[in-house]
């Protein structure tokens, strides 16, 4: 009984699969539709903001929090983007290849290139905030995921999804550090982010550079009545780091895009 | 390809023999001819290795770069501390018989240092588990603050200025960019040949040898009353277990890594090969030697929640039986693996 149903929704699975495959090669050429045969880059632009009226925000600049008043300076914000999906109408998506970034907040435009991806008309854009289990178990890894760039837990294997430190005169030691993670069980932290491009189309085409603009509300992690005077130190994988990463992936919000 | 010959004449051999030498090793002890690379190779006896290689083949140039950076004392923060330093081939690739060991400016580590010996085939790394592939083990004691301190990006670009280090990651990995990846990848090729087969009790498993009559008891002990955890051609079952060490734990083991209460106090069972080389024995080398453990399993069980429960009564031993059992543990202590000049300092 139990093996059919695994059966069965291993079929449905492969069914699924090889329906997306097919469809996605269905392409109804319009004059105006570039062939997928050609290739187009975007990006996904990262503007971090601070509360819902998406207030400006910098490291290294001293913010009051709107729910609970704490004053919080952000000394350091990183985090990981991958499993970048690009979604069609027809339900179909491009998942870029190799696809780890690294977003921090102190680059002057945060932002992910996503390359390569068949020219058309997409509906929306999803990614995963972290790094995806597979990769957590799979040893030594280069490019944005090489432990080098300190977002990697040495001791008790896994990445650092994310990553904020700080001070508050309201947190312990008036201080605060949240290395996010957790690749696996009930206390994962991974989290996804999928967002419609609404009304308006993004056509990937060669010679254009399309973008969807992000804000991202640093203040989420405080989301919920939670305050840094209770919470100022998460360190490893557990229910504060998968609550934090609930709160902070909460507050991604796709501003507009760019064609 | 990186050579261990000293002076004009072995260059002068080297670069006579070079075209044969594309595979092998040259061998500096003595005037023989050069011996083929053995690369990893699994004893007929233990089981497939767990690390699947597919991505890491060990070659020559990939080996003898993860020897001489295991062996490398500037790989630590302050140039004090190589890998070697606290993995003592003598010792089994174990500490030189002290219960904590010390990194740079003597700092002093968390828990006793493991030997080293059959990677490829541990399913997880350190005494709580905590690290899941052998490719990512150096990571910690690179960066650990009592360790080697180093800073992995300042590791990379202080190799990068080397002279020798660029040709070396070239000829091994086909690039003289070096990068974490392929730094952990030789260290990976080196640690994965260190395999223990060759002890007595190997012997004795395949067929080649005898145990005394008193390994022989002792093994039939060992047997019964001790491989339902030290299981196996490995000598473990690579499971967590609370020995009963403590009833307070001061240490918390893998509870540390998977934060579940039932973990509290448990640690990994190691494996037993070379065990008499390698005291100070548990995780914080309490044990001085063989007979102090064995006594602890007679009759210094300490209770607690999370006690293993094959151990609620401890394991009753005569006197006789302890003797015999320590005369079985040194038949696994293997004397090729900790002479092997292949594994040695170069």
């Amino acid at each position: 009984m139990k093996f059919s149903k695994i059966a069965l929704s291993g079929l449905l699975i492969i069914a699924a699969i090889t329906f997306q495959n097919c469809s996605s090669d269905d392409d109804n050429n319009n004059n105006n539709t570039p062939s997928p045969a050609m290739k187009g880059d975007m990006e996904i632009k990262f503007d971090h903001r601070w509360g819902p009226s998406q207030a400006p925000f910098a490291l290294d600049n001293t913010h009051t929090h709107p729910a609970t008043g704490e004053e919080i300076t952000f000394t350091t914000l990183r985090y990981y983007i991958s499993n970048v999906r690009l979604h069609k109408s027809d339900g179909s998506t491009h998942a870029e290849e190799e696809s780890y970034h690294i977003v921090d907040a102190s680059a002057t435009f945060p932002k992910v290139h996503v390359k390569d991806i068949p020219a058309g008309d997409y509906t929306g854009v999803s990614f995963l905030i972290g790094v995806d289990s597979l990769r957590n178990v799979s040893g030594a890894q280069t490019g944005a995921l090489d432990p080098a760039e300190n977002m990697f837990w040495s001791w008790s294997t896994g990445y650092i999804f994310i990553k904020a430190e700080g001070s508050s005169p309201a947190a312990m030691n008036e201080t605060f550090t949240y290395h996010l993670g957790g690749f696996s069980g009930e206390n994962s932290a991974l989290r996804e982010v999928y967002s419609s491009f609404g009304d308006a189309d993004m056509r990937i085409a060669p010679d254009a550079l399309p973008s969807a603009h992000f804000m991202v509300n640093a203040a989420r992690f405080w989301h919920g009545g939670i305050s840094l005077g209770e919470m100022s130190m998460v360190h490893m994988p557990g229910a504060n780091a998968s609550l934090l990463a609930t709160n902070f992936s909460g507050g991604f919000i796709l501003d507009h895009i760019h064609n | 390809m990186y050579f261990r010959t000293q002076g004009p004449l072995r260059w002068l051999i080297a670069a006579a023999v070079f075209p044969l030498l594309i595979g092998c090793r040259s061998d500096d002890a003595h005037e023989e001819p050069p011996k083929s690379f053995e690369g990893f190779s699994a004893p007929a006896h233990f089981p497939a290795p767990v690390y699947g290689f597919e991505n890491n083949p060990v070659t020559e140039a990939g080996f003898e770069l993860g020897k001489k950076l295991f062996y490398d004392k500037r790989l630590s923060a302050d140039g004090t501390v190589s890998c070697g330093t606290c993995h003592a081939q003598v010792h089994g690739f174990a500490d030189h018989n002290i219960p904590l060991s010390f990194g740079i400016e003597e700092r002093r580590g968390m828990r006793n240092t493991p030997g080293l010996a059959n990677l490829a085939w541990t399913p997880a790394f350190m005494w709580d588990g905590g690290i899941n592939h052998i490719e990512v083990i150096p990571i910690a004691p690179l960066t650990d603050s009592t360790e080697m301190g180093h800073d992995l990006a300042a590791l990379i670009s202080f190799l990068q200025t080397q002279t020798e280090y660029p040709k070396d990651f070239e000829t091994a990995f086909g690039s003289s960019e070096i990068d974490t990846r392929n730094l952990l990848l030789a260290l990976t090729q080196f640690q994965s040949c260190l395999i223990s087969a060759g002890s007595k009790y190997d012997q004795w498993l395949t067929g080649r040898t005898n145990l005394t009559p008193a390994e022989n008891e002792g093994r039939e002990i060992f047997e019964s009353k001790c491989a339902s955890c030290h299981s196996g051609v490995l000598l473990t079952d690579f499971s967590y277990r609370n020995n009963g060490l403590d009833s307070i734990f001061t240490d918390e083991g893998r509870m540390r890594i998977t934060l579940n209460p039932e973990d509290a106090g448990t640690f990994r069972v190691p494996s037993l090969r070379n065990v008499a080389l390698t005291s100070p024995y548990m995780h914080d080398g309490r044990f001085r030697n063989l007979m102090q453990v064995l006594d602890h399993y007679d009759s210094g069980v300490k209770q607690s929640a999370t006690l293993d429960p094959s151990l609620s009564g401890g394991i009753p031993l005569e006197d006789h039986e302890k003797e015999r059992l320590i005369d079985f543990l040194r038949t696994l202590s293997d004397y090729d693996f900790i002479s092997n000049h292949r594994f040695s300092e170069p």
